[in-house]
Parts: structure tokens; C-alpha cells; sequence
């Protein structure tokens, strides 16, 4: 009965997949317009562009481009967020500057940007890093602010200097928390590639899709946003199943929200 | 003792800004980068003064807001609705749940090109993508701030002989509403963005529009403009929550 629930919770996910790709079809069969194709149209049409290799190259430039700032925003924005949340005097300096920047879309710098750093590489990982950036710190902040001051002093008791209590104690207590900032980070990081590359055309999954569309290759739209939209569950994903690993000791008896900002 | 440690706050706070000011001051006034570059502060902010008492740009920003409120209160109603039915229902659990985790984690902005060939080039496919970009942060919240809802606070109910569905409404939505409001922050942040961006995309009004003439005319005083304008919209949005959130927590100590 037990391992019976487990696979049907497994296979949801799965199903509702299908479920989709079902409600689809029936539409596009009922729209019955160019501009609109079934969904075994579209997904005949992805294996064409996985087989070519220049799609491949733009898409595999897409994904280099995104793990490069991804990893980039996460080595700069953890312990900036983790020393605002230990001192005061960080965080009231660099709070005000965080909140006026958050609501300004990081893809509209884009063209701004490519002013200043030309089309290439340089101006979208810049964006990506900005947008991921924000997310990360102020979970990272949030995370460090909320661990206990007993453990602090605890540690401060057996001799750890600030160095060592922030990675061994206020790094650990607020991981949970930063994961979930990753979490929302990988998700603004997969908009911002993807926009960024629409603004930019040059190379890149955004930059097949868009094109696409405006040469009315309908089909081939539709397949790139199934990979583009499977390239984001499945990274999404692949990052839960990381999660769930590091912080098993914090998990509580439900799942965690999936966080956005 | 409290005040003056606010007041050494914000004074601090002002810090960061002003110095990204003068960097930028700086930066054109000793000639690093060219004014067609990177224009002086003192122009850009002029020029916004200028441009928001211009009947086309308030126009820009009506088209803006429309679209952002439409697509904002379509992702509120909905997802407020959804949440608290899949908080409910088991049913209800049980079909949303696995939508929700695949239709959630998928770049929206590439379902784009698909709305504008199914909605048009107007303001629905627009209001759509805010709409679904803003939708999950709520509807999350909204599950999440429902189904955290303390038992003991349903049993009271119950013994007081409050009918199911009156629990919904009189328990479990107004415990739930520190949650939903963080969701619609969230959310509200994300509809900035995202109908920044689709008006950037294809679009011929609108503050994004703006954005998008300027930079094929590389003029950048005026692409400095409406990034600042949707910024500024974003923190004014942003400040009328946070008040409509004092007014309904009144009395609740802050979560």
C-alpha cells in the first residue's frame, strides 16, 4: 500500500505532464490554426533541432553562460548576505541599495549594457549574475540573521575567531535558507538567459526561439519552448534532489515552499 | 536610544546610493565614458522630471500599470482561490500538486511567443504572462500560509458549531494572510519585471516600448528613463502593500 502511494506520488509529476500535452493537443485540434500546432507537431520538431549542431552549440552556450554567473552570483552574494546578517552596520548600509534595486528588471539593462560591453558573452552574464545575485543575498541575509546567538557564543566560548564561527556555525544553520534563495536564483537565472539572449540576438536558446517566430517556423517554437521548459524542470529538479541531500537534518515533515524572491 | 539607531540606519543607508551617484557623476564628468554612454545623473533625472509631465509618457505609464494590475489581480484571484482549494481538498491536492510542480519551475517568458500568436499583439497576451509569472509565488504562499494554519484554532470552530465552509473563510483565509501577502509581494515584483520585459519584447506602448526605441536610437537618456520609472513604480507598489499589510495585521504582533 505504502510503496503503492510512493510511485503514484512519483508518477504524478509525470502525469501531469502528459495531462498538459493532452490539453493541448485537443486545443490546438479545436483552434485548428497555423500559428498554433498540436502537440505531437511541436514535439515531432524537437528531435530535428537536438540533431543539429548548430542548435546544439547555441543551446550548450545558452547553459555555459548561465552556470558561469550562476556560480559567480553565489560566490559573491553568500557571504555578502551572511555578513549582513551578522552585522548591523552591513546590512543598514547596504539594505537601502538592495530594495531600490530589486524591482528593476535586470534583462531591461540589458540594452544598456551592450552600450557599454558589446553583444557578447561579457553583457549576458552580467545580467544573469544580477539577477541571480538579489535572490541569493536576501536569503542568505534572512538565513544568517536568524541563527541562534547561543550557538554564536558557544562557539565564541570554545575559541572560534568571526572567521571560523561564519563558516562553521552561521554558514550551516542558514544553508536551508540560502539553498532556497539558489532555488529562486536558478529559476530568474533561466529568464533572464533566456530574455537577454532575445535582446542580444547572437547565440543561444533565446536566440532560436525568437528567431523562429519571427521567420513563422511555428513548429520550431513550439519545440524550443518544450526544451526550453524541460531544460528548466529538469534543472530544477536536479537542484531539489541537491537540496534535499545537504539539509536532511533541517527538513521538516513537508516540503518547503518553492520560493521566488 | 531606538530612534537615534534608526536614524544612524537610514543615514547609512544613504551612504551606498549616494556613492553609486557620485561614482556616476564621476565616471562622466572626468571624461571615462562618452555622455552618448553613459549620460550624467543630473540629465537622466531632468530628463525624467521633464518626461513625466509629458501627456505620451503618462500615457506610457497608464498603458504600463494597466497591464501590471490586470495580470496582478488576475494571479491574486486565482491564486488565493487555488491555494486555499488545494489547502482544503484532498481532491484538490491531489490534481494541483504535480501541475504545479512542472508548470512552476518553466521559464514563463518562453511560453511568450506562443501567447503572441495565440492572443494577439495587445494588451492580453501581455496581462497573460504577468498573470502566470505572478500566479505561482501566491499560489504557494497561499497553500503553504493555509495548510500551516493552527488545528486547535479549526477544532475551536468546530465546537462552536461553525459549518465547514465558514471555516474556510472565517479561520483558515484570515490566518493565512501574513502568507498571501508575502506571496503577493513576491508577486508584485515579479509583474514589474515581467511586463517590463514583454512590452520590451514586442509591444508598441508602454514603458518597455520606451525602453526599446530609445536603445535602436541610442539615445541613452532616454533608456536611463523608464528603467528608472518602472524601478520607482516598483518601490511605490511595493510601499502601498506594505501599508495595505500594517492596516490588515493591525493588532497582530509581526510574523
Amino acid at each position: 500500500m505504502n510503496m503503492a502511494r510512493a510511485l503514484v506520488s512519483r508518477l504524478a509529476p509525470m502525469l501531469a505532464c502528459l495531462g498538459l500535452l493532452g490539453i493541448w493537443q485537443v486545443a490546438a485540434l479545436i483552434l485548428n490554426t497555423d500559428s498554433f500546432p498540436t502537440a505531437i507537431e511541436a514535439l515531432r520538431a524537437v528531435p530535428s533541432i537536438l540533431g543539429d549542431k548548430e542548435s546544439l552549440l547555441n543551446i550548450g552556450a545558452s547553459l555555459r553562460r548561465m552556470a558561469i554567473a550562476f556560480s559567480a552570483a553565489l560566490v559573491v552574494s553568500i557571504p555578502l548576505g551572511l555578513t549582513m546578517g551578522r552585522s548591523r552596520l552591513v546590512a543598514s548600509f547596504f539594505n537601502p541599495l538592495l530594495m531600490i534595486t530589486y524591482p528593476v528588471p535586470k534583462a531591461a539593462l540589458m540594452p544598456i549594457i551592450m552600450l557599454w560591453l558589446g553583444v557578447g558573452d561579457l553583457a549576458k552574464m552580467l545580467v544573469i549574475f544580477l539577477g541571480v545575485s538579489l535572490p541569493v543575498i536576501y536569503h542568505s541575509f534572512q538565513g544568517a540573521k536568524a541563527v541562534e546567538e547561543k550557538m554564536l557564543w558557544s562557539g565564541a566560548a570554545m575559541g572560534l575567531n568571526a572567521l571560523q564561527r561564519m563558516i562553521r556555525i552561521v554558514l550551516p544553520a542558514a544553508l536551508p535558507e540560502i539553498l532556497t534563495g539558489c532555488r529562486t536564483g536558478l529559476v530568474l537565472a533561466l529568464i533572464t538567459m533566456v530574455t537577454s539572449e532575445m535582446i542580444a540576438r547572437q547565440s543561444g536558446a533565446g536566440n532560436i526561439l525568437f528567431n523562429s517566430l519571427d521567420m513563422g517556423q511555428y513548429d520550431i517554437v513550439y519545440a524550443m519552448i518544450i526544451i526550453i521548459g524541460a531544460m528548466g524542470i529538469g534543472i530544477d529538479a536536479a537542484f531539489e534532489n541537491l537540496r534535499v541531500r545537504l539539509v536532511r537534518w533541517s527538513e521538516p515533515g513537508f516540503e518547503i515552499p518553492l520560493s521566488f524572491a | 536610544m531606538n530612534a537615534r539607531g534608526l536614524t544612524t540606519d537610514v543615514l547609512l543607508g544613504i551612504v551606498p546610493i549616494a556613492l553609486a551617484i557620485a561614482v556616476w557623476q564621476a565616471i562622466s564628468s572626468f571624461g571615462y565614458a562618452p555622455s552618448t554612454l553613459l549620460p550624467p545623473p543630473g540629465l537622466v533625472f531632468a530628463r525624467l522630471a521633464q518626461q513625466l509631465l509629458t501627456g505620451t509618457f503618462q500615457q506610457a505609464i497608464g498603458v504600463t500599470l494597466f497591464r501590471l494590475f490586470a495580470g496582478f489581480s488576475i494571479a491574486v484571484i486565482l491564486g488565493v482561490g487555488i491555494g486555499l482549494a488545494a489547502a482544503a481538498s484532498p481532491a484538490a491536492n491531489a490534481v494541483v500538486r504535480p501541475i504545479v510542480r512542472v508548470l512552476a519551475p518553466l521559464p514563463k517568458v518562453a511560453l511568450y511567443p506562443a501567447l503572441l500568436l495565440l492572443l494577439g499583439f495587445g494588451h492580453e497576451s501581455k496581462i497573460t504572462l504577468v498573470a502566470a509569472d505572478a500566479l505561482f509565488p501566491i499560489l504557494l504562499s497561499t497553500y503553504y500560509g493555509a495548510s500551516m494554519v493552527e488545528q486547535k484554532l479549526i477544532w475551536s470552530a468546530m465546537a462552536a458549531g461553525t459549518p465547514r465552509r465558514q471555516i474556510l473563510f472565517k479561520v483558515v483565509l484570515p490566518a493565512a494572510v501574513p502568507s498571501i501577502l508575502t506571496g503577493c509581494r513576491i508577486g508584485l515584483v515579479i509583474s514589474c519585471i515581467v511586463v517590463f520585459l514583454a512590452e520590451m519584447i514586442t509591444s508598441t506602448e508602454g514603458l518597455g516600448h520606451l525602453l526599446v526605441t530609445a536603445a535602436r536610437t541610442f539615445q541613452a537618456v532616454d533608456m536611463f528613463v523608464p528603467l528608472i520609472t518602472i524601478s520607482l513604480l516598483g518601490l511605490i507598489l511595493n510601499g502601498l502593500l506594505q501599508g495595505l499589510r500594517a492596516w490588515l495585521l493591525r493588532g497582530f504582533p509581526e510574523v
